[in-house]
């Protein structure tokens, strides 16, 4: 299957809207300059739209196979995870000292999108892999770190995240899963894990598992999990693979979509022989598979975006050549059918996609080049980045994903009939990106951790410093004669979401109110702090396009002269549009903000009332 | 097995075209320039022979400053120096001057093997390698999509119409190479961060000994046009016997199809 992607967009955001010079001064950063980085973007895309996206349709209609206690991926997933691994995309992040490229996260949100547009269920193993990975480098203890590390990051064997079982899901204090010390230190495991995304494959010879489990005396709930490192083949002194450590894969899911990814059921310990080693201190292990999971959540924020971005391009591609109606302005039967792009209604849809799209990008890169921004400072201004970078995680994995979604839907509505067939991608699109609003937290999660954990992170600083910043850019913009009607609805999104967040803690059922509305106080976040990027973006692209305008001696004010350029020069089109882009999302996404704040001001419980 | 491979940075083949006000040149402000695809195939057979048998590989291109993007990718790939020949005089260099130029730059890298793609997508000549191995005086052989060493010649098989032909060439010699011979690898992150550090030579044309005045193109470009853009299509009307004879007659008469 073709990726058609969007790296103007990526490299726009990289290059021409975040502060990248502040970190490549960094001493974290200085081997890396732009023109490097542009190579890198580069040569990632060319094994996205390569092997990575060959095998994307294999993926889903043949899948990945259970047979007689084997799994096997569709024929195409080896190669492209061979070209991935040698490339050094399985961790480009990730610390050089075991085996990654130390790039950064700004970058590396760029690298995601890439990946995880041409393939998702490719993608989710080397996400797995570099997450569990990361666990261990951080809290395993140096043998360990030695043993696992670069392996992993170097894609020689692959991870998992186990969490999920039978009867604990969303609530993870009912984790049943037992871990009993040994004498030797090392613990034995026994128990059941479902949902296990990568929990078992047939691309590395050895998969190393991230396991939360409950020690024999620990407290009953969350606080009485700690978490270990499970390899499904027990490792020699030297390094080779030993004894296998029975992990058993015991059958695979059958889903919506990702069918590429085998979603596993595995269980540890049936012939007491699962060995595990304790990660951190006992009794911290949700502690510390946070980390992991905010990164993943980050990640599957990303996710999001990236399929959104490739089921738009699709689409668009698609609306260029398909002729179907007459023109608006010639209706005439005997003239000629027009391609369906020249229509208002298919217009205003593909606008809307690459709205989103871009305030997805937006949102995404800037958390990651907030992550970049805590790397590299100490104190308060880390504080103060780090601060952005936790408020934002249950935004980018909520927002992005429930959005991400939407957008599919938009792009398979814009072929008509044939978006429902198979004939064309729209449908696998649509189909892939509903998991992202369900794993690694359901979305309903996330809402709960933004306005149970993040809002008052730091005693609200983060959020209200954001406000404050886009209040800013709202009035900053206010007068502008393009953008000034976009930053007026800005003004507004950030003055309903102000109230709402002063309101509703000084009201009586402040709990109850904040429960039912978590998920609508998020969007209302997502939609602002996105609306704000994207006009931020869009007066950058407006400097831009003037500037391009004036080096062609074109005049603006001549609306023929102006549409002339425009369809001359892409790159003149691509800030046209990027301005356009903004205005759209300003006028027909932020409204959103202030629409769903009239049932948070008025109280409305009706949902607590009803007798279902 | 020290290898000298050519490259050409080139517009991608997806870049649209238009022409210049002049008439002459294309406008390629906003392409976006690759290494020939051709040449992949030429830096990925050096790579291979220096895996195996040892040595070096060489890249070099004639081109501007910004060739040097090519250059940098052959040597992400894992090619070990690059060249970069650049001068004004070397601005409209036709087939011609473009291989003598190159040849003057062989002479100062001894190879036992110079590799290219089988032609550079774009300007579509088809004679650098050509011109080269004449000028070098030594076998060259074209369109190549199987290579294997014996003793100090090469037998190479080439892609003739409807089948395949096995010549065998002594070493050194000039190969151009066809897709089919190899599949290029990608570049790693780690050869991009190596490539960075990887020098890149530069000369001019007094440092190959070239009398800039020789180097002038041996044709002038007269025009440059664009196809003609495709005709709007033809809905017939009518009974379908008479359909049948108007389409028949129209792809007699108008698109000489039949």
């Amino acid at each position: 299957m073709k990726y058609l992607d969007d790296a103007r967009d990526v490299k726009f955001n990289l290059f021409e809207w975040l502060d990248l010079d502040t970190l490549l001064k960094a001493e974290r950063y200085k081997e890396f300059d732009r023109e490097t980085l542009n190579s890198v973007l580069d040569e990632a895309l060319k094994v996205a739209r390569g092997s990575v996206a060959a095998c994307n349709e294999s993926g889903d209609r043949i899948g990945a196979t259970f047979d007689a206690g084997k799994v096997t991926l569709a024929p195409g997933f080896d190669k492209a995870y061979q070209d991935l691994a040698a490339g050094g995309w399985i961790a480009p992040t990730a610390n050089p000292d075991f085996g990654g490229m130390g790039l950064p996260e700004s970058v590396g949100t760029g690298i995601s999108e890439f990946i995880m547009g041409a393939n998702t269920s490719m993608s989710l193993t080397v996400l797995l892999s570099r997450g569990a990975a990361h666990l261990i480098e951080s809290f395993a203890t140096d043998e360990l770190k030695a043993i696992y590390c670069e392996k992993m990051y170097t894609g020689q064997w692959g991870g998992s995240m186990c969490l999920t079982e039978p009867s604990a899901g969303s609530d993870l204090g009912d984790i049943k899963t037992k871990a009993v010390k040994q004498e030797d230190g090392s613990y034995l495991l026994v128990g059941e894990k479902i949902f296990i995304t990568s929990g078992d494959q047939d691309l590395t010879p050895n998969i190393v598992h991230a396991v939360l489990a409950r020690t024999p005396d620990a407290p009953t709930g969350a606080k009485g999990l700690s978490l270990f490192v499970v390899p499904k083949f027990r490792v020699n002194a030297d390094g080779s693979l030993g004894a296998f450590n029975d992990v058993v894969c015991s059958n695979i899911e059958h889903k919506l979509g990702i069918h590429g990814s085998p979603t596993c059921s595995l269980v540890f310990g049936s012939n007491g022989a699962c060995q595990g080693f304790l990660l951190g201190k006992e009794r911290a292990g949700l502690l510390l598979m946070f980390q992991m999971m905010n990164a993943a959540r980050y990640e599957v924020g990303v996710q999001g975006l990236g399929i959104a971005s490739a089921a738009h391009q699709a689409a668009l591609a698609y609306a260029k050549e398909r002729l179907q109606g007459r023109s608006m302005t010639n209706r005439e039967p005997q003239t000629g059918q027009v391609p369906i792009i020249e229509h208002p209604d298919v217009r205003r849809s593909l606008l809307m996609q690459s709205a989103y799209c871009q305030a997805m990008r937006a949102l995404a890169s800037y958390t990651g080049w907030c992550m970049d921004m805590a790397h590299i400072t100490e104190g308060e201004e880390h504080d103060r980045w780090q601060g952005l970078v936790e408020l934002f995680t249950p935004i980018c994995k909520a927002w992005c994903s429930g959005w991400g979604f939407r957008v599919t839907e938009w792009a398979l509505q814009t072929y008509g009939g044939y978006g429902y067939t198979c004939e064309y991608p729209a449908e696998q699109y649509l189909r892939d990106a509903q998991i992202a609003c369900i794993y690694e937290g359901t979305n309903g999660i996330q809402a709960l951790d933004l306005v149970g954990r993040k809002f008052r992170l730091q005693e609200g600083k983060p959020v209200k410093h954001l406000l404050g910043l886009a209040g800013k850019t709202a009035q900053d913009l206010a007068a502008d004669p393009v953008l000034g009607p976009s930053a007026m609805q800005l003004g507004s999104a950030v003055k309903a979401l102000g109230a709402v967040l002063t309101e509703i803690p000084a009201k009586d059922n402040a709990m109850l109110l904040t429960l039912l509305n978590a998920v609508p106080l998020l969007d209302m976040m997502g939609h602002t702090v996105s609306g704000y990027l994207l006009l931020q973006q869009a007066a950058v692209a407006k400097t831009k396009l003037a500037a391009l305008l004036k080096d062609k001696g074109v005049d603006a004010s001549d609306k023929a002269a102006l549409r002339a350029a425009l369809k001359d020069s892409a790159e003149a089109a691509f800030y046209n549009n990027k301005v356009q882009a903004a205005v759209l999302f300003a006028h027909r996404g932020l409204p959103l903000v202030g629409a769903q704040a009239v049932a948070l001001r008025a109280g409305e419980v009706a949902p607590m009332e009803t007798v279902f | 097995m020290n290898v000298l491979v050519c490259v050409k940075h080139v517009p991608d083949t997806e870049t649209r075209v238009k022409v210049a006000a002049d008439g002459l040149h294309l406008d390629l402000g906003e392409a976006n320039w690759v290494v020939n695809p051709y040449d992949e195939y030429a830096v990925e057979q050096g790579l291979q022979l220096k895996e195996k048998l040892g040595g070096e590989v060489t890249v070099i291109t004639v081109g501007g400053d910004d060739a040097t993007k090519s250059l940098r990718q052959a040597l992400a790939m894992g090619a070990d120096k690059a060249v970069l020949c650049s001068d004004p005089a070397f601005e409209d260099a036709d087939p011609w001057s473009t291989a003598r130029i190159l040849a003057a730059a062989a002479a100062k890298l001894p190879c036992d093997l110079i590799l290219s793609g089988k032609h550079g997508v774009g300007g579509d000549n088809q004679q650098v390698g050509s011109l080269l191995g004449q000028l070098m005086g030594i076998p060259v052989v074209t369109v190549v999509t199987g290579m294997d060493l014996e003793g100090t010649s090469l037998m190479l098989k080439r892609e003739i119409e409807g089948g395949t032909e096995v010549v065998k060439a002594s070493l050194p010699c000039v190969i151009s190479c066809q897709k089919g011979l190899n599949e290029p690898r990608y570049p790693s992150l780690k050869g991009i961060m190596a490539a960075k550090k990887k020098e890149i030579t530069a000369w001019k044309a007094a440092d190959l000994g070239l009398d800039p005045a020789t180097l002038a193109p041996s044709f002038q470009l007269k025009k440059m046009e664009l196809p003609p853009p495709r005709p709007a299509g033809k809905i017939l009307s009518g009974e379908i016997p008479d359909q049948v004879k108007e389409l028949v007659k129209l792809l007699h008469d108008e698109a000489k199809a039949i």
